[in-house]
């Protein structure tokens, strides 16, 4: 009794800010690791990358054995270098162009699957398992298996830049199917690229899916009683409580679909940094690595500006 | 007085209770033609066989477009030899043949990097799994100072594809140190405390650090999911745990985590079968040797008891030899997502709060 009393009496002078303050403090024990992390391992290691980026380095052995690096200055040569190459300009433009569609695209598909996968259906287990198979070839870790097959004809390819064509389907078959009525070879091109790309957004909707599909499960199924007692039809519920309570993953799903197109190995952009890298110079490389990720990083705060408006959290702020 | 009622507006039957809950029986009461009839008139009815059909064509077609490329690498990985310079042999091979599966298992000893890679995997993941669920909550739910710039930095580590720093990491393992910038030769901490850094390469060091600090392979979508998803949670939920006397770590690991379990077998299942197939990091780490054997091993070159001399068979016979590898590096990884999925399944309450 007399303790309880005690801290009743204590409570009145922590004071509400205060206590919201050392709670606040708690926060960094949560983030710790991340800021020890960053600040000792990860804050070098790019340091050091940006410095490779105006300099050449050579790694060579000791007597020993252990490694130790040559550095020559270079100053701003390797941008100049970057900027006066057309190509690389050029790619960054179409990269930037195919974004605009892809990211929408995929999406929405992925928040459609999730929401198909998350229903009761005969199988379930097996399709989920089917597309889980996307997530693990979605690092290009195992692109031997999603790679033209042995005889190099026919089979999906993994979608990925300019062999996409001969993909699912080949203009030929189509030519075929649109052949006896009027349409103009454009248009059977068209077409072939835009069911080309319903592959590439299948193959690249995996891990949005799979995060879209964890969402929904913490939607609370009391929700959706309430509204279906007071009559709410499917449609009304998905786009009245489903929508709004996954839109915190839509955004998670839109900004993680941009950094990973863009930084996917098979990315125009990438492919060519990848091979400046190993055929010219890793610091023009490097380099080129740098300003390509100052412009995703921009992509990424304007798009995060703009949806992180629209995000509803369920808690009151 | 409260059945009694209940039973006079609801229409008469008895209630049978089943595991699932309370099932009204109305056997006796509307005859089973009629029944029939009234559930084959009703328009919910076929709406809804409308769509179950609609979806399971839709996710069929979509799953065969999934696992078209895998069909023809599967089916030429039980070709025998012979098959490769037979002619008429067109995918279908003429005989089921598992030599090129049983002297993959046996070069590289599967059963041995089945479990070199389940430990480095499983732990990588796990550790990965709890560290960034810690950083996303702590992220979420605490208006620290920092707290967005601590934000923006999680998704520049998000945004920086670590094939950029390919060699700065492999230097920094190298000649491990903290705050070691090399460019400039300054040293970090440890030499200037021990006088000497540290070798991490060709051990799991490398992994444990990176995955403890959430630093590793796509951790800062991890940690933005996670950071996300309690964003959403509910204040009040914690707030009835303070008021009963919990503190903050207890009502983190007791009330918050059980919440965020779907969200953490996703990041698991991401992290584990990343590192399951991931040949990057590994091949960075334990650049001198291949001394721990690990699943991306079956990919390699041909193991010497499948070397052949015919050129003219030799390269679809190595690709079907990479392709039984590949084959052999996914089915653990499904049996292990077959496992997992069974707890990715709405209808259980989980936030305890409504609206």
């Amino acid at each position: 009794m007399t303790t309880s009393q005690n801290v009743k009496l204590k409570l009145p002078k922590l004071g509400r800010a205060s206590l919201a303050e050392r709670k606040a403090r708690k926060g960094w024990l949560f983030v710790l690791p991340f800021i020890i992390g960053f600040i000792l391992v990860y804050l070098p290691i790019i340091i050091d990358s940006v410095c490779f980026s105006f300099m050449t380095v050579e790694i060579k052995l000791d007597q020993q054995g252990y490694s130790y690096t040559e550095v020559v200055s270079h100053g701003l040569e390797f941008y100049r270098e970057m900027f006066g190459d057309s190509d690389f300009t050029k790619r960054l433009g179409q990269g930037i162009g195919q974004l605009l569609w892809e990211v929408p695209a995929i999406v929405i598909f992925a928040l459609f699957v999730a929401v198909i996968l998350n229903q009761k259906m005969l199988g379930r287990a097996v399709f989920r398992a089917i597309f889980f198979v996307p997530v693990i070839l979605s690092t290009g870790l195992l692109e031997s298996l999603t790679a033209n097959s042995i005889a190099g004809e026919g089979g999906v390819d993994d979608g990925s830049g300019e062999s996409a064509t001969d993909g699912l389907v080949s203009a030929m078959d189509l030519q075929g199917l649109f052949g006896m009525m009027a349409i103009g070879g454009d248009l059977v091109k068209k077409i072939v690229e835009l069911v080309n790309h319903v592959y590439d957004i299948i193959t690249f909707s995996g891990v949005q899916m799979l995060i879209f599909l964890a969402g929904l499960q913490s939607i609370s199924p009391a929700i959706y009683e309430a509204a279906r007692i007071d009559g709410a039809s499917a449609w009304e519920t998905f786009w009245k409580i489903t929508f709004p309570m996954i839109s915190p993953m839509i955004l998670v799903n839109g900004i993680y679909t941009i950094i990973d197109s863009f930084t996917r190995n098979n990315n125009t952009v990438m492919k060519f940094i990848g091979e400046v890298y190993d055929n010219e110079s890793q610091s023009l490389a490097t380099a080129e690595y740098w300003v390509y990720f100052m412009i995703i990083f921009a992509i990424v705060a304007a798009f995060g500006g703009i949806v992180s408006a629209y995000v509803f959290y369920q808690r009151r702020d | 007085m409260d059945n009694q009622q209940t039973n006079r507006t609801a229409p008469a039957g008895n209630a049978i209770i089943t595991k699932r809950g309370v099932k009204m029986d109305f056997e006796g009461k509307i005859p089973f033609k009629q029944r029939l009839i009234m559930r084959l008139t009703s328009s919910t009815f076929w709406i809804d066989r409308v769509w179950y059909l609609f979806r399971f064509i839709l996710l069929l077609g979509i799953s065969f477009v999934i696992l078209n490329p895998f069909l023809e690498k599967i089916l030429t990985s039980f070709m025998p030899l012979s098959d490769f310079s037979n002619t008429q042999v067109n995918m279908i091979p003429t005989r089921i043949s598992f030599n090129i599966y049983v002297k993959l298992a046996q070069y590289w000893h599967y059963l041995k990097i089945l479990r070199n890679t389940l430990v480095l995997s499983g732990l990588t993941a796990l550790l990965q799994t709890f560290v960034t669920c810690m950083i996303g909550y702590g992220l979420a739910k605490f208006r620290f100072r920092g707290n967005k710039l601590v934000l923006v930095l999680v998704i520049v580590t998000m945004a920086i594809p670590h094939s950029t720093l390919k060699l700065s990491l492999f230097q920094h393992f190298g000649e491990f140190d903290f705050f070691a910038i090399q460019a400039t030769n300054s040293a970090g901490l440890l030499e200037r405390m021990f006088g000497h850094t540290l070798r991490l390469t060709n051990s799991y060091w490398p992994f444990v650090i990176l995955s403890g600090t959430g630093l590793a392979f796509k951790n800062g979508l991890y940690i933005f999911m996670m950071r996300q998803f309690f964003h959403g949670v509910p204040d009040e939920l914690e707030e009835s745990a303070y008021v009963d006397g919990s503190g903050t770590f207890r009502t983190f690991f007791t009330i918050i985590l059980p919440l965020s379990i779907p969200m953490m077998i996703t990041i698991f299942l991401f992290a584990f079968s990343w590192q399951w197939t991931d040949s990057f990091y590994t091949n960075l780490f334990f650049s001198s040797s291949g001394s721990i054997g690990l699943m991306p091993d079956l990919i390699k070159s041909p193991p010497p008891a499948l070397q052949i001399n015919n050129i003219a068979v030799a390269d679809p016979y190595y690709k079907a030899i990479k392709n039984a590898g590949g084959l052999m590096i996914i089915l653990p990884l499904l049996g292990v997502f077959l496992f997992c999925q069974r707890y990715l399944v709405q209808g259980i309450e989980r936030s305890g709060i409504v609206g």
